[in-house]
C-alpha cells in the first residue's frame, strides 16, 4: 500500500520576496514538520520544475537541493511542462512500487513573476512544437483552436466557457492559499480582454509563484503512526503528439482518456464513485474537455452542463471539481500544480479542507496535463479506512 | 534569431507544402504574442487539413475578416514570418490565403 501522509503548499501568487529555492525550502520544511519526520528519514526526492533552466539559467537542481537540506540521497528533477508535478508523483509512485519500506518527498516549485509576460510566454513556448512556434501560435492559442472547434461543433458560445471560471473563482475565495480570492460573475469573464479568440484573460490561469510538497510512503510503521493519510490507489501517465496538427480529434485530449482508463482499472473503481476531483483547467475549455475525457460527462455535453454549476460547492452534489480554485483561481506555478492537485485531494480525504471541505468523501481524482495534451497524468486516491 | 542552418533545414519542409490547398478546421486570433510576433498582433492562426489529409498550422493573411469561417478553402503561400534584428537572415515560411472561389 502506498499512502500520502503529508502535504504543504506555500501561498500561490506574486511572491517577489521569495526565490525558487526559498519556496522549495518552505514547502519541504513545513511538510516534514507536519508529519514529524526528519529529512534523514527521506529516501528520495522527486522535484518538479519546468522553467528555471530556460528563464534563470538554473539547472542541476538535484545538487542544489542536496546542499540546502544537507543530504546525499537520490534527487530527480522532473520536467513535462505543466504536467511536471503529475509526472513527479507518477515517478514517486513507481519508485515506491519497486522498493519496500521507503519514504519519499514529491516537491513542485516554480518562480514565474520575476519575468515579463513576454519572457514567460517565450519560456512556456519551449514546450511547444517548433512548427507551431514558427507560425506564431502561442500556448493560449493552442487551447483557443481547440475551444473554437468545440464551440463550433457543439453549437455553444463563449458564455458556456465562462461558467468554469466563475465556479473556480468561487472555490478560490474559500482557499487561503489561492492566488485569486475574488468572486467573479459571467459578465466579468465576457468583458475581459481577449488573449486568443475565443479565450479571454478570465478564461486563463495566471502566472504564479509557489511550491507544494507531499510525503509518500509504503513503510507500514510510518503509515500506522501518522494520523492524516490517504491511499494512492493508482497514478497513470500517457503521452501524445506535441503538435495539435498531428492529433486525430480536436475536441478531446487522448492522453487524458488513456491515463484515466488505466487509472480507473488499476484502482478498481468507476468514474461515478469519484466525489472530488482536481482537473487541469489551464483554460476554461480545458476543464470541459477534461470532464468529458475523464468519463464524468458525455462528449459534447460539458458546454451545456457547466451552466448549471453541477460541480460547484453548495450547488453540486455528486462530484465537486477544483475545490482549490483550480489552476484558474488557485494559481498555476507550473511545476507545483500537479503536486498541489494531489495535496488538495489529500486535504479533502482527511477532512482538512476547511471552508471548502466536501462531506463524506471516499474517493478523489487528480488530472494534470502538459502542454495542450502531450502528457497527461491521472491519479486516484481513497480515504484510509 | 533563426540560425542559417535551421533555415536551410526547414526550407526542405516548406517546399512540400507550398501551393497546396486545404480547408479551415479551426481558427483563432492571437492578441498576446511573443516578442518576435508582437508587431503583427493581433493576427489570425488557422489549422488546415490539406487535400492529402495532412494537417498544418499557419497564419491566415490577405483576407476580408468578415469572411473568415470554418470549412473555407485556403492555399499555402510563401511569406516572411517574423520580426528580425537588422542583420539577421529574413526567415520565410508558409502562411495561408483564402482561395477566390469561397
Amino acid at each position: 500500500m502506498i499512502a500520502v501522509v503529508g502535504y504543504y503548499s506555500t501561498k500561490f501568487g506574486e511572491l517577489w520576496e521569495r526565490s525558487l529555492f526559498d519556496l522549495t525550502k518552505e514547502a519541504v520544511n513545513e511538510v516534514l514538520k507536519q508529519t514529524a519526520l526528519e529529512i534523514k528519514e527521506i529516501d528520495a526526492i522527486f522535484f518538479a520544475n519546468m522553467l528555471a533552466g530556460v528563464l534563470e539559467n538554473n539547472l542541476h537542481s538535484s545538487a542544489k537541493l542536496a546542499e540546502i537540506f544537507n543530504i546525499n540521497i537520490p534527487i530527480f528533477r522532473v520536467e513535462a511542462a505543466c504536467a511536471s508535478g503529475g509526472m513527479a508523483v507518477f515517478l514517486a509512485n513507481q519508485y515506491l512500487k519497486a522498493n519496500t519500506n521507503k519514504t519519499v518527498l514529491v516537491v513542485g516549485a516554480e518562480k514565474m513573476t520575476d519575468f515579463s509576460p513576454e519572457q514567460v510566454t517565450y519560456g512556456l513556448s519551449a514546450a511547444a512544437s517548433s512548427q507551431e512556434q514558427e507560425a506564431g501560435l502561442t500556448f493560449p492559442g493552442l487551447y483557443a483552436l481547440m475551444a473554437n472547434f468545440y464551440l463550433h461543433k457543439y453549437h455553444y458560445n463563449e458564455e458556456n466557457l465562462a461558467y468554469v471560471s466563475v465556479k473556480n473563482h468561487f472555490h478560490g475565495s474559500l482557499n487561503s492559499k489561492a492566488h485569486f480570492r475574488k468572486k467573479i460573475i459571467v459578465d466579468n469573464v465576457l468583458e475581459s480582454p481577449y488573449v486568443a479568440y475565443p479565450l479571454k484573460v478570465l478564461d486563463s490561469s495566471p502566472i504564479s509563484d509557489g511550491a507544494a510538497a507531499l510525503v509518500l510512503t509504503n513503510d507500514k510503521e510510518k503509515i500506522k503512526k501518522i494520523k492524516n493519510k490517504a491511499i494512492l490507489l493508482s497514478c497513470n501517465l500517457a503521452t501524445d503528439s506535441i503538435s495539435l496538427a498531428k492529433r486525430k480529434n480536436l475536441d478531446e485530449i487522448l492522453a487524458t482518456k488513456i491515463a484515466a482508463e488505466k487509472a480507473f482499472k488499476e484502482a478498481k473503481i468507476k468514474p461515478s464513485e469519484i466525489q472530488v476531483a482536481e482537473v487541469h483547467d489551464c483554460f476554461s475549455i480545458a476543464e470541459i474537455l477534461a470532464m468529458e475525457d475523464l468519463g464524468f460527462w458525455e462528449k459534447g455535453e460539458g458546454g451545456k452542463l457547466i451552466t448549471q454549476f453541477p460541480t460547484m460547492i453548495d450547488k453540486g452534489d455528486r462530484l465537486i471539481v477544483n475545490t482549490s480554485g483550480g489552476l484558474k483561481a488557485s494559481g498555476h506555478p507550473v511545476g507545483a500544480t500537479g503536486v498541489k492537485q494531489v495535496g488538495e485531494i489529500f486535504l479533502q480525504l482527511t477532512n482538512q479542507a476547511e471552508k471548502r471541505q466536501v462531506k463524506n468523501v471516499k474517493y478523489g481524482l487528480t488530472h494534470n496535463v502538459g502542454g495542450s495534451g502531450g502528457t497527461a497524468v491521472v491519479s486516484i486516491l481513497a480515504v484510509s479506512s | 534569431m533563426l540560425s542559417p542552418v535551421k533555415i536551410w533545414r526547414r526550407q526542405k519542409e516548406i517546399r512540400k507544402i507550398l501551393g497546396k490547398e486545404g480547408i479551415i478546421i479551426s481558427w483563432t486570433k492571437i492578441y498576446v504574442a511573443t516578442d518576435e510576433f508582437k508587431k503583427q498582433a493581433p493576427y489570425f492562426i488557422v489549422l488546415i487539413e490539406l487535400e492529402d489529409k495532412k494537417r498544418v498550422i499557419g497564419q491566415l493573411v490577405d483576407f476580408d475578416k468578415e469572411k473568415l469561417n470554418f470549412g473555407l478553402k485556403v492555399k499555402a503561400v510563401l511569406r516572411r514570418i517574423k520580426e528580425i534584428k537588422e542583420e539577421d537572415i529574413i526567415p520565410y515560411g508558409v502562411k495561408f490565403k483564402l482561395v477566390d472561389e469561397n
